[in-house]
Parts: C-alpha cells; sequence; structure tokens
C-alpha cells in the first residue's frame, strides 16, 4: 500500500496530539478536534496528498473531533456531543467540496473507513493515556477512567465493571461512531451546495462555536486563543509587505506598537484624552499606514537585505522613542530642544515611559456595556469580525490591479515599470496596507491588554511574525493563518502545557526514587526552550520546505525550479537549429 | 512620430549619449546599430523615461516626454520589450501577457489583442499556461515581444531580439517583427546583428560612443563601405 507511510504519520500526529490534549483538558473535546485536525491537515499537504488522500484528511480531523468531543464532554455532554457533530459534518462537506463528482455510496464508504481510522487512534490515544502517560504522572488509570463520564455511564448501563474494559468500550465506541458519522457526514456530499460554502461552514463554524465550549467546559482557551488571533493578524498584515510586495520587513512590530499607543493615548486617561476605541481604532489604523508610508517613503530605493536593515532599524527606533517619550528620569526634567533652543513643552510625558499606559479604556457596546477583562466572549467576538473583515479585504485587495502590480514588482521592478505599473506607488502601498492591519491589531490589543509597555514590542514580535509568514507559506493567506496558529498555539498553549506534564512526570519519578531534589533544572523546562525548539523547526523547514506548509504556487515553483516540466521540446529544437546550443 | 532633439543622458557622471538627434516617421521600422556601449540600450532607456535626458528634447507626436516618468509612457502609446527580456520568471505566459495590458481596462479588447499575439506566436499559445521561466530563449523573446504589443503601442521599442537566439529563430523574429510592423505599428529596433536590422528597416542611424555618426536609408547603409567594414563583417 503506498499510501501506508502517510497514514502512519499523519495518524501518528494527531494521536500524539490527541493524547497531549486528553491529558491536559479532559473535558476538551472541539479543542483537540481542531487542533489534531488542523495537524493532519497540514501534514497532509505537507506529503501533497492526492485528493483522496485529502478527503480523508479531513474525514480523519473531523472525526477525530467529534469522537473526542463525545468521548469526553463531561461538563456540558449536550453542547459537546453537538460540537462534535457539526465538526464532522463539517468534514463530511469538506470532502464534498474537494471531489463533487464522487458518487454517494462510495463516499459513504470511504467516510466510513476514514471515521473508523480516526475512532481507532482515539481510542489507542485512550490506552497510551490510560496506562503509560496518567500513571508516569502519578494517577491511576482507573482515575483517569473517571474522565470518560459518558463512557463511563454507558458502560455501567452496559454493567461494564473494570477500567480495562471501560476502555475497551471506549475504543469500540469510537470507532464505531467515527465509522457512522464519517458515513453520515460523507453521504452529505450530495447536497447541492456551492463548492465554496461547505469550505467556509467548515472553518467558521468551529471558530464561532468556541466560546461555547470553552465556557461549557470551563476551560480558559479564549485567554490563549485572544492573543493568538491577534499575532495571525499582524502577520497578516505582514504579509501583504513581505510575502504579496517581496519587501523583506524586518521591523514590522513598530506598527503594531503605534497601533497600541495611538490607541492608549487617545483612550485612557494617561493624557485626558478618552475618546471611543470605536473611534480610536480607525485612528490608530490610519496612524500605523501614515507610519507605514513614512517608512516606505526613505527606502524606495532599497532592495533585500539593505531595505531589511533599515526597516530592522525603524523596528529599533520606535519602542526606544516610546520609551523616551515617558519624561525622563523621575525628578529630572527632559526638555525638548531644537537647534540647541527649548520648544515650548518641558516634561513631557505622553507614554508613561517604561511604566507604559495602564488603564486604556475598553471598547463600550449599547447591550453589552464596558467590555469586561473577566468576560473574554464579546472580546472574541469583536476579534473575529475584525480579523474577517482583514481577510475578505486583504482577499480583495490580492486579486485586484494592485495585487497584479505588487506581484510584477515582487517578480521584476524594472519589468513592472515597463509595463506602466507606478513603483513607487505600489510599494507605498505596501508599506501603508500592510502597516494599517497592525494598527488594527495594535488598537485591539492596547484595549484588551488594558495597559502597554514598551517591552511588548520588541525585536522577537517581529521575528515571530516573519517567522509566523514564512513557516505557513509566503504570500499565501491560509498558510499563514495555519502557521501562525501552530507557532502561536505551540508558545501559548502546547509549550506551557507540554511543560507541565513533563513536570510533573520529573516529580512523580523523583518521588519513586525517593530523591530529595523534587523540581525540574532548566533543560528540562520546555518553556525555556521556546526559542530553541522555534530554532530548530525553522532551520528544519527551511532545509525541507523552503515554500512554507501551505505555499503560495509561485513561490513554490521559485524554491523548486527543477520541478518544472521543462519545454524539452523546443530547447531541443533549437539545440537542432544550432548545434553549438546543444553542448 | 518620435523625434529626438540634441538629447544628452547620463548615468550619474559618465556622459552616455552625447547630442543624439534622430527622428522616426509613421509606419516606419527604424533600427540603431552600434558596436557594444554605443549607446544604443541608452536611447531606448532615455525614450521610455527610465533614464529621462539631462538636456535635450523627447518629442513624442508632438508633446514632450522628458519629463512624463516611466511607469507613464506606456498609457502615451510606447512600449518596449528591455534588454534582456526581461519577462517574469514565475507568472505563466498568459499572466505576462495580461501584465503586458496593465494600463488597460476594456477587457474585450484585452482578450482580441492576446488573440493577436497569438497569432503572431502560435508557439506561445502552445505554451500558455506555462511559467515564462521555463521557455526557451526564443520563446522568451517572443514572450517579451508579445508583452510589448498588449499595451496596443502606436510605438513599438525593441532592444536586441537577436541576443542569444540560434540563426533560424533570429530569422523568425525578424520575419515576425516586420509582420507587426506591416499591421500598423512603427518599430524602433535597437540591434547589434546589423545585418538582419539592415535588411528589415526602412531607415537607419549608427551609433559610435554616445554619437551619431551615420544615417540613412537601411539599404543605403547596408552599402556603405565604413558600416560593412565595421558592423557587417566584410572586408
Amino acid at each position: 500500500m503506498p499510501n501506508t507511510k502517510r497514514y502512519l504519520t499523519t495518524g501518528g500526529v494527531g494521536f500524539a496530539v490527541g493524547t497531549f490534549f486528553l491529558w491536559n483538558y479532559p473535558n476538551l473535546g472541539l479543542g483537540a478536534a481542531l487542533l489534531g485536525g488542523l495537524v493532519i491537515a497540514a501534514l497532509c499537504l505537507l506529503y501533497s496528498a492526492p485528493l483522496p488522500d485529502m478527503i480523508k484528511a479531513g474525514l480523519i480531523a473531523g472525526m477525530f473531533g467529534a469522537v473526542m468531543t463525545i468521548v469526553y464532554g463531561t461538563h456540558k455532554p449536550g453542547v459537546a456531543i453537538i460540537a462534535g457533530m457539526l465538526s464532522g459534518l463539517g468534514a463530511g462537506l469538506l470532502a464534498f467540496q474537494r471531489s463533487p463528482q464522487a458518487n454517494p455510496k462510495k463516499a459513504a464508504i470511504l467516510g466510513a473507513e476514514a471515521g473508523a481510522i480516526a475512532g481507532a487512534w482515539t481510542g489507542l490515544a485512550l490506552f497510551v493515556m490510560a496506562f503509560v502517560i496518567a500513571p508516569a504522572a502519578g494517577i491511576s488509570a482507573g482515575d483517569f477512567a473517571e474522565h470518560l463520564s459518558e463512557t463511563v455511564i454507558l458502560a455501567d448501563t452496559l454493567g461494564l465493571g473494570s477500567d480495562i474494559l471501560i476502555l475497551l468500550f471506549a475504543f469500540g465506541f469510537s470507532t464505531l461512531t467515527g465509522a457512522l458519522l464519517g458515513a453520515a457526514a460523507c453521504a452529505a456530499r450530495s447536497l447541492p451546495l456551492r463548492p465554496n460554502i461547505p469550505l467556509l461552514a467548515v472553518i467558521a463554524l468551529p471558530v464561532l462555536l468556541i466560546p461555547l465550549i470553552d465556557r461549557a467546559g470551563n476551560l480558559l482557551l479564549l485567554d490563549a486563543l485572544i492573543p493568538i488571533y491577534i499575532f495571525i493578524l499582524l502577520a497578516l498584515g505582514l504579509n501583504i509587505v513581505v510575502g504579496y510586495a517581496g519587501l523583506l520587513d524586518l521591523g514590522y512590530a513598530a506598527f503594531f506598537a503605534i497601533g497600541a499607543y495611538t490607541t492608549a493615548m487617545l483612550s485612557s486617561p494617561h493624557l485626558g484624552i478618552n475618546l471611543s476605541f470605536w473611534l480610536v481604532i480607525w485612528v490608530a489604523a490610519a496612524v500605523a499606514a501614515i507610519a507605514g508610508l513614512t517608512l516606505g517613503a526613505p527606502t524606495l530605493p532599497l532592495r533585500g537585505d539593505y531595505l531589511a536593515i533599515v526597516t530592522l532599524g525603524f523596528g529599533e527606533i520606535v519602542p526606544i522613542l516610546f520609551r523616551s517619550l515617558g519624561g525622563g528620569p523621575p525628578g529630572g526634567t527632559l526638555t525638548l530642544r531644537f537647534f540647541g533652543m527649548p520648544i515650548g513643552i518641558e516634561q513631557v510625558d505622553l507614554t508613561g515611559g517604561n511604566k507604559g499606559i495602564n488603564p486604556i479604556s475598553p471598547p463600550h457596546l449599547p447591550l453589552i456595556g464596558d467590555f469586561e477583562p473577566s468576560n473574554k466572549i464579546p472580546w472574541y467576538y469583536l476579534l473575529i469580525v475584525i480579523m474577517g473583515l482583514a481577510i475578505f479585504f486583504i482577499n480583495r485587495l490580492r486579486d485586484s490591479r494592485q495585487g497584479r502590480a505588487w506581484m510584477a514588482m515582487r517578480e521584476d521592478e524594472l519589468a513592472a515599470d515597463a509595463m506602466g505599473i507606478n513603483v513607487v506607488r505600489t510599494k507605498l502601498l505596501a508599506f501603508s496596507m500592510g502597516a494599517m492591519f497592525s494598527g488594527f491589531g495594535g488598537a485591539f490589543y492596547g484595549a484588551f491588554i488594558g495597559a502597554i509597555f514598551p517591552s511588548s514590542f520588541d525585536f522577537s514580535v517581529s521575528i515571530i511574525l516573519l517567522c509566523m509568514v514564512i513557516l505557513g507559506g509566503l504570500g499565501n493567506m491560509t498558510g499563514v493563518i495555519v502557521g501562525g496558529l501552530l507557532i502561536q498555539g505551540a508558545d501559548k498553549m502546547f509549550i506551557p502545557k507540554g511543560a507541565e506534564l513533563f513536570r510533573r512526570i520529573a516529580e512523580t519519578k523523583a518521588r519513586a526514587e525517593d530523591t530529595s531534589t523534587v523540581g525540574v533544572s532548566a533543560l528540562q523546562d520546555l518553556t525555556q526552550q521556546r526559542l530553541l525548539l522555534f530554532g530548530i523547526v525553522l532551520v528544519v523547514m527551511m532545509l525541507v520546505r523552503p515554500e512554507g506548509l501551505l505555499p503560495n504556487e509561485r513561490r513554490k515553483a521559485e524554491l523548486h525550479p527543477d520541478d518544472d516540466t521543462i519545454n524539452s521540446n523546443s530547447v531541443a529544437a533549437e539545440a537542432e537549429a544550432d548545434p553549438s546550443l546543444a553542448a | 512620430m518620435l523625434q529626438l532633439q540634441n538629447v544628452h543622458t547620463y548615468y550619474g557622471n559618465i556622459h552616455a549619449l552625447k547630442g543624439i538627434s534622430l527622428e522616426i516617421n509613421q509606419g516606419e521600422i527604424v533600427t540603431l546599430i552600434g558596436s557594444n556601449g554605443a549607446g544604443k540600450s541608452t536611447t531606448l532607456r532615455t525614450i521610455s523615461g527610465i533614464t529621462p535626458p539631462r538636456t535635450g528634447q523627447v518629442l513624442f507626436e508632438g508633446k514632450t516626454l522628458n519629463s512624463v516618468p516611466a511607469h507613464k509612457i506606456v498609457s502615451q502609446g510606447i512600449s518596449q520589450s528591455p534588454e534582456g527580456r526581461r519577462i517574469f520568471a514565475n507568472l505563466t505566459v498568459r499572466e505576462n501577457l495580461e501584465m503586458g495590458a496593465f494600463t488597460r481596462n476594456d477587457k474585450a479588447e484585452i482578450a482580441s489583442d492576446m488573440d493577436r499575439v497569438f497569432e503572431l506566436f502560435p508557439r506561445l499559445k502552445e505554451r500558455v499556461a506555462q511559467r515564462g521561466g521555463t521557455l526557451s530563449g526564443g520563446e522568451q523573446q517572443m514572450l517579451a515581444i508579445g508583452r510589448a504589443l498588449m499595451s496596443r503601442p502606436r510605438l513599438l521599442l525593441l532592444d536586441e531580439p537577436s541576443m542569444g537566439l540560434a540563426p533560424v529563430l533570429v530569422d523568425l523574429i525578424f520575419e515576425i517583427i516586420q509582420n507587426i510592423n506591416n499591421q500598423g505599428t512603427t518599430i524602433l529596433v535597437v540591434e547589434q546583428n546589423a545585418l538582419m536590422a539592415l535588411g528589415i528597416a526602412h531607415r537607419a542611424y549608427v551609433l559610435q560612443t554616445g554619437v551619431i555618426v551615420k544615417a540613412g536609408d537601411a539599404a543605403t547603409l547596408r552599402e556603405d563601405e565604413d558600416v560593412q567594414k565595421a558592423y557587417l563583417g566584410m572586408e
């Protein structure tokens, strides 16, 4: 079977992710599904799987979610089960989109097969969790089985006594429900829908349902998700500059800072100006866009390395500027001077210096009132709206004349000029558009965190953003979003949780050996190794797949010139015409 | 149609064109021949606004082009197949041609112009979905000319269309250039392959280190002893 390796890998990774999530969020179904699904889908694309494999991947992802949700949705089983079902259905529709011609019966069989695979993996995950990882961290298999309340209730009704039987039952249950839902979802492919709608539904449903699941399961996922989304919004803006226009920007965090500081200055008691968030977010975007022009104008003749250095400098200057606009050392005075002459304001404190600006006023809506820091749900949906608009707008921009001008400029500036493209305008527009989205991101960030500090915008932010864009696939929005989810998800969710798991295992081991040194060394503490981990991932990526996980087709072609079907006929014809060329 | 009056062009401090005056009439093929570094490409760059003249006048249909930026020259009716072809290597043949029509908005007209380009270059039609960079040298040259035609220019500037091509293809390209001219486009072609260029051109200018040293009918220049000696390799 030629695809065995592929299945083993995708299944294995999905399995690992699922296991991991089982551990950290025993109540979590959909989250595990989404992450497992994303990883699987990314891997499938990594292997350039053919269509049927894609279908299976989509199904595995969805089934994974469905089964996990049904099995682990302990707190609010109803919500969890529905979410799982939707995710399964979504996978089926995704399959429909991938190959609309397949006949329903075949599709149902395929779906059942994929569902069964997903279910079996989940069951296997359960076993490893219960008998390997849980005991290693000091929890008995029985205690772990207690988490599986749905299954336990079902198993009790059937009169299954022992832990092993319960787990075996869970295994069978997962496989069976997986198969059933898979078949059902695939049969749904015969629904008469426009091909875009299923895909949109598959993406939108889980994204929109997350807050409900989060609240039902009390998972506190939104605390991590909102910053992740903000970073994705920033990466989308950076993608315009780097991916579409081909201008390497190493100081992109500066625009983020400008957006955030504009919001902080205009919407807080700090300067006594307290404008509404709904106004300030536009001002912040506009200020950031103007800052983009300011950076763009002097760098017009620069390309590549030189441009990178200038943007790097810009990225360093901006946080320093905000730091120094804080009025100098306590007790001292800072006087603005122009050619040695003091001008007007003394002891200015525009930005709060190192202490930053705190508090920043939250947005206010008639029915909801002020957005509270404790209730993340309005924040989440507001961010979803901003991102939805940004994605829509950037998409249209890419397909517009302007998008084609960026493409031509990236390819060859001089030729673009000769085509009648105004290169100056095109470049400036790329900088200011990119900056504008990071202005929106900064404004939201400022209001959401409620306080800003110059240290939140240092060089590492620019670099992480660039990594997200490159890992996902330069110039491809879907890729950038996936790259962002992976890097930021790792940074804010996987690594901290993984570190906790390792710590518990290490502690259990230390107790078993009765050594007095409980605790872990820095080497064992994963959170301290995060940059190292990113570094390794990036190096491996650049060697194996420099175009990113979901590449823009053209970038892929640029980086793999050998794959082109070189037009041997015409080369041969020319060689024939002129023997000297053949050599 | 196009007039250069005593044009001086500099690259920084380097005085590249030292007072060029030439004229191209509607419907002509005019060629500019000369050896390496004579200023042939610079003359084209001066016309197309990439390297504007420091002094002197460039007049197109009576209007000055001196202060018109390069990207606006195209919509004035002049387009260029630049030196070294400079096709977009990672765009398909179709996308390259579409880029050529960037300044235009009339979809139906663009489509019919593309058909016209495919008529001139059937090879391009066969390779319409292929990336520009994977084309052979001859096909790339065809694409560069085709792309320049997509802006529907009244004056077409060609820079070394024979460069790096096999003799059979050079013949083909020059035949097509003549076809384009027969369909009503005025052409200025810069060539090192003086024999070929003089074969199709109506008139010619001979350029030497930034100065025009000879001008006249292409047929006459072809018989000129100095030209034969210096550029046609005849003793």
